[in-house]
């Protein structure tokens, strides 16, 4: 039998909530507000209450995948990367940088969104950079 | 208190024990295992109540024959008593170490300082209710006002399910907040006054006044006043104080009988 109690950080949107995830046995199964963190003060709204279910949801992908003949399909990351890449080259090519636009992730942190806006600017050549929130 | 519990990990009375350690600054709730015995000397009170009973009925649903210890404030020991009679937790099973407690209608004079009631806004005054104030005192409001105040309170709620999540006595499988022929989906806020009252009414007999409900609304809303007000009921028709003691409760009796006679009101 193993109990833990982890502190994290929400990963729903940039507020920030503190969070304290419950472990039994290996396996995450609920998710607390933590009560003295300053953000959040012990509160939360529906998202991180059940910010455990993403986690463990069987929908969640858990390798990359590549359309292939109208189907997403399973890819190693070899393949999605090299795929991507040829992709954006052309559309590069054939219509400028500023025909690709990125979108950075509340869900990554600050230092992932710094390259992310990096690579945008910098290796295709856009200021399209934008935020997810704003989809 | 750390010795103790350090000796009923190493004699078997208890094989986990849930109490408070810091982390990261933070004092939060830990699980202290017979593997990791020094750990506990960094056991702790912590002035930030958590449900270490919630845990333990999550624990034990899983691990039915595990011995439980916890630390348990004059609240935690209250909701316990509700599990018990509820068949959620057995009492056999758990073993507890008590310490000083916060203040409550059940208890009055506490010293966990974390719930100290913050004083009420100006326009909450106004317009809302003060979720300070006391069962009396709120109805002294005349109806149409009464009414009004507390639809400006409920219309508030963002249909966070908190309350329920975090309510050391909301273990239902299938709870009715989410029964979507009881209550509509699809909109912020949820049914009100039907989200609010139907948890209210579920809260007779078995909230223990503890507040973590109300603690956890992200909008304020004086949710422990609402079920004071159910449990006076309760304790007027039926003399029943609930979490005060094992016996059975006037709403788990099964049977075709009614064998607990109402108080005559
Ligand atoms: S709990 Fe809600 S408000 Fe807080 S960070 Fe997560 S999504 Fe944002
Ligand atoms: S709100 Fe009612 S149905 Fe839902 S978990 Fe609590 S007691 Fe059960
Ligand atoms: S005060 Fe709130 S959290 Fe505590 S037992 Fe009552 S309903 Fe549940
Ligand atoms: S905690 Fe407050 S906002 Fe959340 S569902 Fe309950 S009453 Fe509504």
């Amino acid at each position: 039998m193993d109990f833990k109690i982890i502190p994290s950080v929400c990963s729903y949107c940039g507020t920030g909530c503190g969070v304290l995830f419950q472990v039994m046995d290996g396996r995450l199964v609920d998710t607390l507000p933590m009560k003295t963190h300053p953000v959040n003060e012990g509160k939360l709204c529906i998202k991180g209450w059940n910010l455990h279910e993403h986690v463990v949801s069987d929908k969640r992908l858990t390798s990359p995948m590549l359309k292939k003949n109208g189907h997403l399909q399973e890819a190693s990351w070899d393949d999605a990367i090299q795929t991507a890449v040829e992709k954006l080259k052309a559309i590069i090519e054939a219509h400028g940088p500023d025909s690709v636009g990125v979108l950075a992730s509340a869900k990554i942190t600050n230092e992932e969104n710094y390259l992310v806006q990096k690579f945008a600017r910098a290796v295709i050549g856009t200021n399209n950079v934008d935020h997810c929130a704003r989809l | 208190m750390q010795e103790q519990v350090r000796e009923w990990l190493e004699q078997g009375k208890v094989d986990i024990f849930l109490g408070y350690k810091k982390i990261q600054g933070h004092p939060l709730p830990h699980c202290f295992t017979r593997d990791n015995l020094d750990e506990t000397d960094d056991l702790i009170v912590g002035n930030a109540r958590y449900s270490l009973e919630k845990m333990a009925t999550k624990i034990a649903t899983e691990h039915k024959e595990l011995k439980i210890g916890l630390l348990v404030r004059d609240c935690n020991q209250r909701a316990l008593n509700v599990l018990y009679v509820w068949n959620q937790l057995r009492p056999d099973n758990i073993e507890t170490i008590s310490v000083n407690c916060c203040p409550s209608k059940l208890k009055e004079h506490g010293d966990c300082s974390y719930l100290e009631p913050e004083k009420a806004a100006p326009l909450k005054m106004m317009i809302g209710i003060d979720n300070n104030m006391d069962v009396k005192a709120a109805e002294e409001f005349g109806q149409e006002d009464r009414y009004k105040r507390w639809m400006y309170e409920l219309q508030k709620c963002l249909k966070c399910y908190g309350c329920r999540d975090i309510c050391p006595v909301c273990f239902c499988k299938e709870c009715s907040l989410e029964h979507t022929d009881l209550i509509a989906t699809g909109s912020v806020p949820p049914e009100v006054p039907i989200f609010h009252l139907v948890r209210a009414v579920h809260m007779g007999g078995r909230c223990i006044d503890c507040g973590l409900c109300e603690d956890a609304c992200p909008v304020d809303i004086p949710l422990r006043l609402l079920y004071r007000k159910v449990n006076d009921i309760v304790s007027d028709v039926f003399d029943y104080k609930t979490g005060t003691s094992v016996d059975q409760s006037p709403f788990n009796m099964l049977g075709e009988e009614v064998t607990l006679e109402p108080k005559p009101i």
